[in-house]
């Protein structure tokens, strides 16, 4: 698969990846004797950089580390790549001038350690040639304020017994949309709901493959529910209600990213 | 990011310099949101002590200075040691031998000869309007709040890179309307001397990376140096407005913001916080580097108190050469005068294990980056104390 996001330093590199999910200070962070990270408080701790695809959400700490990135690459012991959710400057800078092409707006949750990541820090992708990817869309049906939500059946074959929204995987050449208003359809039996917003996709890591979420709002017009096989249970809840149900991934960040969509 | 033919010529057919700043130019632009490059009158590059910036920052500058020459004046931070007495502070040679080549590099790209990070003192002092790329936080506060220039807080690669092509991504305090007041700060007692450096590490840690707007203080060019030095070492500010004092006090529009008071009370819990030391071995005085006149004030001290403790005193080579008879007096007194060097980016781990100083930067990098403990107190007071 493959995924859209911002070209900061150019070039382009191949690596294994390796993947935090903290912030990184270069200086202090990671050891310029052995290149392996040194940060206590670092969830890869012990782990090497050299000859890896370095992705974390963000930098911090000292504006030295740009020097010290720039020290790895030279001894021979940086990463190939990195690709951050948002590069801040000392990280841009540092990639810049060590010449390691450095991708941002990638949510970094998508990325596992050892997958194989490809960076093209010219066209600002990176690409994930052996993970697939799944479309899938997530109709979120409000009434009054209230949002629907159902419980996965326990046959389910993937995140069985778990809240969700009103799910289904999106066929080839199929838009977002259509698919939404289809699984309402089958899996509630609510009729004449009417669209709101679309949202960006939100990103779900589910083993080899990863789960692009479409969210749609859309507002039905009453709450009778008739599940068909698929759920189990049904609820009317609060936005902030969802936090407190045992729900797929990222349930919430896709409902959030629907409502703040216009 | 829109460039002008001479940028893009710049990047396409550069020297690998040339091409690297402009890179790094252009991509942080484009993370900052600039939508073009504004062209500068001088730059102010951070970086260039060898004990801050290590091997890698070595490397780095030398490989970088084979291509690459300054387009604008430019002036560059403190180095490790005094280029002249460096053996006389017990600077290893190895450390001095590295540390010479990163002042050979700068050198080399045509970077002004004067290690300071007080450059409005010391040649490099922008007009009010002028855009500028200034690294040095201190520096970057004082240049945007007392002489109205503008200029981010840049890093050192990024205020070298500008210096090297000429312009920097304008956005930021280059643009009217992020120069305004985002608190209001109303300061209730009388503020002198090392009362400056307590407000701010007190407002800096308060406003973040916004501008306050101080009422009820009065404060000469030296007194507003201290305040910008501490300012930004306890937060991302880098200007701030003082009514009816700084240049753009008029336009900074401080009504209805986060209001916030100051009193006595306040600034002594300050110093009291950041004093992590009792007795101390050494009085350090710079951070930023002392001018002429605050030399003078020293050498007036000194004859007064001769204090018992040795004193480290830091000021520019301008500074010190038009003030080298108070240097004289506070020499002949058992102190010594540095010059090219500071507080905390030279080498004094080794003959104090606990400073005295009335510096706010000092007490919040003395610890970190020199792990000494800091006695933080008024500089009359530390004279007398240690007397």
């Amino acid at each position: 698969m493959k995924l859209r996001g911002r070209a900061v330093s150019p070039g382009h590199a191949t690596g294994s990846a390796l993947v935090s999910g903290k912030p990184l200070s270069f200086l202090g962070g990671v050891s310029l004797d052995t290149g392996v990270i040194s940060d206590p408080g670092s969830d890869v701790l012990g782990e090497s950089v050299a000859g890896r695809v370095l992705a974390f959400p963000h930098g911090k700490g000292s504006t030295v580390g740009s020097y010290v990135l720039y020290g790895l690459v030279k001894r021979g012991i940086g990463p190939v790549g990195i690709v951050n959710a948002h590069a801040e400057g000392i990280v841009a800078a540092g990639a810049i001038l060590a010449g390691v092409p450095l991708v941002d707006s990638i949510d970094v949750s998508v990325l596992m350690k050892g997958d194989i990541v490809t960076v093209d820090g010219d066209r600002g992708s990176i690409a994930l040639p052996r993970v697939s990817e799944t479309r899938v869309a997530t109709a979120f049906v409000r009434n009054r304020g209230r949002i629907l939500v159902l419980r996965r059946a326990r046959t389910a074959p993937t995140f069985p017994g778990l809240w969700s929204g009103v799910s289904g995987v999106i066929e080839r050449n199929e838009r977002p949309i259509r698919r939404a208003r289809t699984e309402v359809r089958e899996e509630t039996g609510i009729r004449n709901i009417r669209f709101r917003a679309t949202g960006p996709i939100v990103y779900v890591r589910h083993e080899h493959s990863v789960i692009a979420v479409s969210p749609i709002l859309f507002d039905a017009p009453s709450r009778r529910v008739e599940l068909n096989w698929e759920n189990e249970e049904v609820r009317w809840v609060t936005p902030s209600d969802l936090a407190r149900l045992e729900t797929v991934p990222r349930l919430r960040e896709a409902f959030d990213a629907v409502s703040r969509a216009r | 990011m829109r460039l002008t033919p001479r940028q893009r010529q710049l990047r396409a057919r550069g020297t690998p310099a040339e091409k690297t700043a402009m890179r790094l130019l252009v991509a942080l632009g484009e993370i900052y949101g600039a939508e073009r490059l504004i062209r500068i009158t001088s730059a102010h590059v951070a970086g260039a002590s060898y004990k801050i910036i290590g091997d890698p920052g070595l490397e780095f500058i030398e490989d970088f200075a084979r291509t690459a020459k300054v387009r604008v004046l430019t002036t560059v931070n403190p180095i490790g040691m005094d280029l002249d007495r460096w053996q006389e502070q017990g600077i290893p040679e190895a450390f001095a031998a590295k540390q010479k080549r990163i002042a050979h590099a700068y050198l080399a790209m045509g970077v002004r000869p004067s290690f300071t990070c007080t450059p409005y003192i010391a040649g490099n002092r922008p007009k009010f309007g002028d855009h500028i790329a200034w690294a040095e936080s201190s520096a970057a506060c004082f240049a945007n709040s007392v002489l109205g220039a503008r200029t981010n807080r840049e890093g050192g690669p990024s205020a070298l890179a500008a210096a090297v092509v000429g312009a920097t991504p304008n956005h930021g305090l280059h643009q009217d309307e992020n120069r305004r007041a985002t608190h209001l700060v109303d300061v209730e007692h009388a503020v002198r001397g090392t009362g400056f450096s307590l407000l701010g590490l007190l407002v800096g840690r308060e406003v973040g990376g916004g501008i306050p707007y101080f009422r009820g203080i009065a404060g000469t060019e030296s007194d507003l140096k201290w305040l910008s030095a501490s300012l930004a070492s306890t937060g991302e500010c880098a200007m701030f407005h003082v009514e009816r004092l700084t240049p753009e006090w008029r336009g900074a529009r401080p009504r209805g913001l986060p209001h916030i008071r100051v009193t006595d009370a306040n600034l002594e819990s300050v110093r009291r916080e950041f004093t992590t030391g009792e007795k101390a071995d050494i009085i350090g005085l710079g951070s930023p580097q002392l001018s002429a006149d605050e030399l003078r004030g020293i050498a007036v001290l000194m004859d007064k108190w001769r204090p018992r403790v040795p004193v480290y005193v830091f000021a520019s080579r301008e500074a010190r050469d038009s003030a080298q008879e108070a240097a004289a007096t506070i020499e002949r007194h058992g102190g010594h005068v540095f010059v090219d060097t500071c507080l905390e980016v030279t080498l004094l781990e080794h003959v104090s294990k606990t400073v005295a100083t009335p510096s706010g930067k000092g007490a919040v990098y003395l610890p970190t980056l020199c792990g000494q403990r800091v006695v933080l107190e008024d500089i009359e007071k530390l004279f007398q104390r240690y007397a």
